[in-house]
């Protein structure tokens, strides 16, 4: 009995959810078509879709999709895996940590986006640039998190390591690693999602495909359907990359939920 | 026991920490001789050095003055000889019950490993439980799985760190009959630290009573009554009171504590 | 034992500047070697002499003073945004199921891609470039004011239905103060983030002033030595207003435990 209540409940909750945005697109799409907003400066949703449909008929949306994937990928193994490396080091050892320490502390001030520029004189916009630019994105919550979770590893695993004789690579695989994972996992989540931040932002500095090259092209011929698109494209392939790491992170970490709520 | 393995001669020991830049004396010239196969607590009040005792038989304490010798060997780090329970279960919450007692049987092959877990899952009665992680175990269970890794590495002697400590009061009289249980069927050396007094006159043949600051023995009790112990016969209340004088908590109404 | 004391405070403050100087003499050698790669990298020298050029410009303090000013009004906008959605959201369910799904949907698209529609709705001006700043500090703002006024601890709420306090009263004197450290959580991160978004706002919608206008200027002159200048500029600033804002909040939680006592 309460049990269906409680269903019903979250059926409603999940109702309310949906009619929201709902009614948002139908006031949007009534306010259009009533002329009281123009169709150049808000695309009413039905023509977005209709834009949508006709980027992927003519193939440029997968085209742009994996442009700017591929730009993802290689951005994010790039800083991502320094910045785990660079982490785990420094955290093991005092010496690499001051020096590391205090560069990545002070780089760590200045907005990412402010390198770009720099990175544009020393390395043109192309390619590389853009894969250079991602992987800083993805070096500091790598490396931060990595660190962070590494040198947290409690004292009483590492004694338990010596009473059962685990070194070097054993230990760190089997004992080091794992004990840092919930944090290097979130690592690798906000990475990712800076990552992906990153490309749209070097795209839309200069590039000739990906999402972000969809919007400034949308934003050249005065499309603005273009532009929304490309914008929803954003966000939905972000959430959707969210979406998978959140969903590995339960698979890889179940060991940390304690099934019935009892105490660990 | 046949072979004579698990012995344990501590001489003249003595160990200070440095403290604010001034050494502070933890342990002073202590000396003990557990034979194999016995069982042997550690008793007195909190701060009295006798985990950091635990420590050095354990071998991750390496810097001391005197002798601690295992099987006539000089104690320089930790072996597999020595198995040791903490007073947390310490099982590493990513890995599984049956690989956490596989822990330190890494050089095995997989068969082997495999053997060698069932059967101690089996003895500290935990058999099915092999893929279940320690985050869903209670705490009477994780201790015993600790108990099952510590003796899968086969150790001559088992050190336990205030094994029970955390355990509510009706698990760790149960988990006391475990303890003397796996002691009778392992024919393995024990050595208990632990501040419930009668936990160790239960369980023990010799009862060692410590003192603190600095850490001295003040005096090892034989317990020679025949297991297992009632904890109401008279001859249990009259250790428990010996060593509760030794304490100067006993001195008036012995009994009060029998309660 | 003080001499003691002493020395270990100097050698801390060693170990932190060895690092810099050893860096910046790295930095210098490497250009006095004359490696190919390093045609274009100014030396050290050269970016301090820019740095005393700048310091007589009154160019450039406008341009710190106008990006200050842009991240501040910002910044301002969207705490308060942010303070009033997240305060509403977590004192009505039925408002967290209205705006939540909608808030965390649109906070799904990256800052930057606000960039090319802003322009278009808005063209290059000043209201894209503060209202970016300020959406940047509203999500975690929001955010965290949720999440404190959602976990205000159960028996400070009894304790309050207990001596009768209700409404206004109960958030001004329970939850606010116990959702505080949140609150002040998310204002840092707010405050963070908005400084970051003030370099895509001025890099990506033009502007005549601004760190950002500076360090595009250097690109676009191909003076590598006024783009670090202005890349250390942005670093240092950032830093500061971000010390300022701890000490703050600091001070907030202190005076906060004061007023507790009493």
């Amino acid at each position: 009995m309460a049990k269906r209540f409680l269903q019903r409940l979250g059926l409603k909750d999940k109702l309310l959810a949906i009619i929201v945005p709902l009614l948002v697109l139908a006031a949007w799409q009534g306010a259009v078509s009533q002329k009281l907003c123009s169709e150049l400066i808000l695309t009413p949703p039905l023509t977005l879709l209709n834009t949508l449909l006709e980027l992927a008929q003519s193939g440029d949306l997968t085209l742009n999709i994996l442009a700017s994937l591929k730009r993802v990928m290689i951005g994010f193994l790039l800083g991502g895996t320094s910045g785990f490396v660079i982490g785990i080091l420094m955290a093991l050892s005092p010496f690499l940590n001051r020096i590391f320490g205090p560069l990545i502390k002070a780089l760590q001030q200045v907005p990412e986006f402010a390198w770009m520029p720099l990175i544009i004189m020393f390395l043109g916009i192309d390619e590389f640039a853009k894969y250079f630019f991602v992987a800083i994105g993805a070096f500091y919550p790598m490396v931060l998190n990595t660190y962070q979770g590494v040198s947290g590893v409690p004292e009483k695993y590492h004694e338990l390591a010596r009473v059962f004789d685990y070194k070097s690579f054993r230990y760190l695989f089997k004992v080091i690693i794992p004990s840092a994972l919930p944090s290097i996992i979130t690592g690798i989540r906000l990475s990712l999602g800076l990552s992906w931040m990153f490309v749209v932002g070097a795209e839309l500095f200069g590039s000739d495909s990906g999402v972000g090259y969809l919007m400034t092209w949308g934003r050249a011929v005065f499309q603005i359907d273009l532009v929304m698109a490309g914008l929803i494209l954003v966000g939905v392939i972000g959430f959707a990359m969210n979406f998978l790491l959140e969903r590995a992170e339960k698979q890889f970490l179940l060991w940390r939920e304690p099934v019935d709520g009892r105490p660990a | 026991m046949s072979n004579n393995k698990g012995t344990l001669e501590i001489r003249n020991l003595s160990k200070s920490f440095i403290v604010d830049n001034s050494p502070l004396q933890i342990l002073n010239n202590i000396n003990l001789t557990v034979t194999s196969g016995s069982f042997v607590s550690i008793v007195g009040s909190s701060g009295c050095g006798k985990t950091t005792l635990l420590r050095i038989i354990l071998g991750l304490e390496n810097h001391y003055d005197g002798e601690a010798l295992m099987d006539g060997k000089q104690i320089v780090g930790p072996g597999t000889n020595r198995g040791i329970v903490f007073q947390d279960h310490r099982l590493l919450p990513w890995l599984t019950v049956g690989e956490n007692v596989a822990f330190g049987l890494d050089k095995l092959n997989r068969k082997e490993k495999k053997l060698l877990v069932d059967e101690h899952l089996q003895l500290v009665g935990l058999i099915g439980f092999e893929s279940v992680y320690p985050s869903q175990l209670s705490g009477g269970m994780a201790q015993r799985v600790a108990i099952a890794r510590a003796l899968a590495n086969k150790p001559e002697m088992l050190l336990l760190d205030e094994p029970l400590g955390a355990l509510d009061a009706l698990t760790r009289m149960y988990m006391q009959k475990e303890l003397e249980r796996l002691w009778q069927l392992e024919k393995i050396t024990m050595i208990m630290v632990t501040h419930d007094i009668e936990e160790a006159i239960y369980l023990s043949d010799k009862v060692v009573i410590m003192s603190s600051r600095p850490g001295i023995i003040k005096q090892i009790i034989d317990v020679s009554s025949s297991r297992p112990r009632d904890r109401a016969s008279s001859e249990f209340m009259q250790i428990k009171a010996e060593i509760l004088e030794e304490f100067h908590l006993g001195t008036e109404y012995p009994f009060a504590y029998a309660i | 034992m003080k001499k003691l004391l002493i020395s270990k405070k100097t050698k801390g403050i060693l170990g932190a500047i060895a690092f810099p100087i050893v860096f910046i003499a790295f930095w210098q050698l490497f250009i006095l070697a004359g490696f190919p790669s390093a045609r274009f990298l100014p030396s050290p020298y050269k970016v301090l002499q820019k740095f005393v050029i700048l310091f007589s410009d009154p160019t450039y303090s406008h341009n710190i003073a106008v990006s200050l000013q842009r991240v501040m009004i910002g910044f301002f906008i969207g705490t308060l945004a942010g303070f009033i959605f997240g305060l509403l959201m977590g004192l009505s369910k039925t408002a967290e199921k209205i705006f939540a799904p909608f808030f965390h949907a649109v906070r799904q698209v990256p800052m930057i891609g606000w960039i090319p529609l802003i322009i278009m709705l808005f063209g290059m001006n000043e209201l894209p470039r503060v209202l970016i700043i300020s959406v940047a500090a509203f999500y975690p703002i929001t955010l965290n004011t949720f999440s404190g006024v959602r976990n205000v601890p159960r028996e400070y709420l009894e304790l309050a239905s207990v001596y009768g306090y209700k409404g206004l009263t109960l958030i001004r004197k329970i939850i606010i103060p116990a959702a505080l450290p949140s609150i002040a959580t998310g204002i840092s991160l707010g405050l963070a983030m908005s400084w970051s978004v003030l370099m895509v706002a001025e890099i990506f919608i033009q502007t005549a002033f601004g760190i950002g206008t500076q360090i595009q200027r250097g690109r676009d002159r191909f003076d590598i030595a006024l783009v670090i200048a202005g890349i250390i500029t942005v670093g240092v600033l950032g830093y500061s207003m971000t010390l300022l804002v701890q000490k703050i909040v600091k001070a907030v939680e202190r005076g906060q435990v004061i007023s507790a006592d009493k």
